[in-house]
């Protein structure tokens, strides 16, 4: 997929729309921040556009299939217990149903999760 | 003099954050943009990372402390600001 091809409004809206989907019945909704919600989307479209696959824009690729699979967006599953205690995913796209400030939540690495 | 080194990703906007932070405080440091460098340098990059048991970014040095992820109150407070 070409760069250049992608109207990014037109998939970051396809990318909303189908994430919502997903993430809702795993505890989880967007960021009330629209604005980090905005380039966060973008993000994951030039990465589409880049790599073939929408991936977290703030993990590292690392030309491993099995490590880089696990950071698809939306990656909760294969972080679940993490994000369960951070109450968000780590590049801060989606939070916890019940949480309503984001900015609230801090970007704990799992190692200092218990230290809190 | 600190010795401050940020591992990010020019995709993460807590990266970005990050730089800010440090550029706000007028506190030299050095960045690496991890998905815009060579493989060599990634390869070196993911060696330290997985070291330190961690997979996200922004991944910062203050001396001999790492920080994972933005917390810039533990950036103050490794500064002594």
């Amino acid at each position: 997929m070409s760069k250049s091809l992608v109207n990014i409004e037109s998939r970051k809206k396809s990318l909303h729309y189908f994430f919502e989907k997903v993430v809702g019945p795993l505890g989880f909704k967007f960021t009330s921040d629209e604005d980090l919600m905005n380039f966060l989307l973008e993000q994951e479209v030039i990465l589409e556009s880049k790599h073939g696959i929408p991936f977290c824009p703030c993990q590292p690729l690392r030309n491993d299939r099995a490590r880089d699979m696990q950071i698809v967006c939306p990656c909760i599953p294969f972080h679940r217990k993490h994000f369960d205690e951070i109450k968000r995913c780590w590049c801060g796209l989606f939070i916890h149903k019940d949480i309503i400030d984001p900015d609230k939540l801090p970007q704990l690495p799992p190692k200092e999760v218990n230290n809190e | 003099m600190n010795k401050i080194t940020v591992y990010t990703l020019s995709t993460c906007p807590w990266c970005r954050k990050t730089k800010n932070f440090f550029n706000e405080h007028k506190i030299p440091f050095t960045y690496i943009d991890y998905d815009l460098a060579d493989e060599p340098t990634q390869r070196r990059i993911l060696q330290e990372v997985d070291a330190a048991g961690v997979n996200g970014f922004p991944y910062v040095k203050i001396n001999d402390e790492v920080i994972v992820g933005y917390q810039p109150d533990r950036y103050s407070k490794a500064l002594g600001l």
